[in-house]
């Protein structure tokens, strides 16, 4: 009976972090959970493309995520962070519409700041003196060398990404 | 002479296949020759047509065949290389319109950071003919941009988000790849069919290069109208590789849109992103698909201590 109330009292705590972390995911594609942040580990559980988890922490290319009843690590590119399903550009554009429109405070919060839009974009004229301050900020690849030493980057072999092969075909642009 | 006439006609053969095709090769053709015309409108000497060039049918011109064919005209016409003098010109046009909506962040500590590390992703890209340079732009909206000749730009909003050095390595990488795949300047060239760019017209170099910006259309507008997605797509593939190559971690970028794939979808930071990027959900979606488990043998490193935060 006790037992029974902690676990609901953490449910309970679980679910209001949640929404206030908003750090709920959708998983992108069929996928494993695995026990450690590695392939390599025992898989602890399988999660369906569409399913939503709880996204609990990240650990280089891994997140620590729940699913049901089950807990486990996944690859970070396997889940998207947000509710709202696998909707993409779509679902976003309508949701955001919608939310623009029907929340004006919100509206007003944001665009004080300053943005950038298209017409600011076109109608924009050359500023000589800003890109020659840019350019003075230039720096030489034996500065860029000894920045990457100083803190132990070095260049790696890492062979290029293949295009994904669906719907690629088509594709004007060149794969390298 | 004969040798470019040939090429003029092999092109224009190989187009033939299609009714589509030939109407590219007859726009060509008709902008070949205005570009031609334009220099010498005296002399237009008839030259014998080559022997593969009636093959093309009554449905277009016949190949142009006016003196002094300037071969890196003809060679651009053709195949649209823009030399890398026109590739900086055409970058720094768009980079000084982008500079005249918004500046650039006044901290040169923080503009210093940005360059270091974009200088040695940049040389780990393998593309060094040009000059890499990079600015954090001051706005509060959410985005990067990429000009041809070597010119990046992040956002402060943008750059506000990063929690590391390995997710700007990312970032940049994005970036970098839209310029070592040339994608801005295959969208003029798709859209223009244009010749070469001529000799800079004004003495003061500095200022601003009307030839050009008849070429990229208004302002800094073509950065408004964004890139097909498959560059997107192929900028997201090459770019993780070319941090990885720089000895980042490789989850820099899959980080950043994991991050913006939580923004809420109304956000006015983000309208000129969506509007000119796929959405994050899907940028993460494909390059999943490109990575599947390619970077778990991948070791990089990331150096949060000496992140630059801004004020």
């Amino acid at each position: 009976m006790k037992r029974n109330l902690i676990a609901m009292l953490a449910l309970l705590v679980c679910s209001v972090a949640t929404s206030a972390l908003a750090s709920t995911g959708t998983v992108l594609r069929d996928e494993k959970l695995y026990s450690k942040p590695s392939a390599t580990a025992p898989v602890s559980a399988s999660v369906r493309k569409g399913a939503s988890v709880t996204i609990l922490s990240k650990q280089g290319g891994w997140l620590r995520v729940s699913a049901g009843k089950s807990t486990g690590w996944i690859r970070l590119l396997s889940v998207r962070a947000g509710a709202g399903g696998l909707g993409g550009a779509g679902v976003g554009d309508v949701v955001g519409a919608a939310t623009t429109k029907s929340d004006p405070s919100r509206v007003v919060a944001v665009a004080g700041l300053r943005g950038l839009n298209d017409e600011q974009l076109k109608q924009a004229k050359f500023n000589a003196d800003e890109i020659a301050r840019m350019e003075a900020q230039t720096v030489s690849v034996a500065q860029a060398r000894s920045f990457a030493g100083q803190s132990g980057l070095v260049a790696a072999k890492v062979p290029a990404l293949p295009a994904p092969k669906p719907a690629q075909s088509s594709s004007p642009w060149e794969t390298q | 002479m004969n040798f470019k006439l040939m090429i003029v006609a092999v092109s224009l053969l190989s187009f033939g296949s299609t009714a589509a095709a030939l109407d590219l090769g007859k726009l060509l053709e008709e902008r070949l020759n205005q570009e031609l015309n334009k220099d010498k409108p005296a002399q237009q000497a008839p030259a014998p047509a080559p022997s593969t060039a009636p093959a093309q049918g009554a449905a277009s011109a016949p190949p142009p065949a006016k003196q002094k064919i300037d071969p890196a005209q003809l060679g651009f016409a053709l195949f649209g290389d823009y030399s890398l003098e026109e590739e900086n010109r055409i970058g720094r046009q768009i980079s000084g319109n982008l500079l005249g909506a918004v500046p650039l962040v006044r901290d040169d500590k923080l503009q210093h950071y940005v360059n270091l590390v974009g200088q040695w992703v940049a040389q780990n890209s393998g593309r060094k003919d040009v000059t890499w340079r990079f600015g954090v732009l001051d706005t509060e909206a959410i985005n990067a941009f990429a000009a041809p000749g070597g010119y990046i730009f992040v956002t402060k909003g943008l750059y506000r988000r990063l929690k590391s050095e390995a997710d700007l390595a990312g970032v940049l990488g994005h970036e970098i790849a839209h310029v070592t795949q040339k994608h801005h300047l295959k969208v003029l060239k798709q859209s223009s069919l244009i010749g070469a760019l001529g000799q800079v017209a004004s003495s003061k170099a500095k200022e601003s290069d009307p030839m050009v910006q008849n070429l990229i259309g208004n302002g800094a507008e073509i950065l408004a109208r964004g890139l097909d997605k498959s560059a997107e797509f192929e900028a997201d593939r090459v770019g993780v590789v070319y941090a990885a190559r720089a000895g980042y971690e490789p989850w820099g970028l899959p980080s950043v849109l994991q991050d913006l794939a939580g923004l809420p979808a109304g956000d006015i930071r983000t309208s000129l992103l969506y509007k000119t990027h796929p959405h994050p959900a899907d940028r993460l979606a494909m390059l999943g698909e490109a990575v599947g488990s390619r970077f778990d043998a991948v070791r990089g490193k990331d150096p949060t201590d000496r992140f630059y935060r801004i004020k």
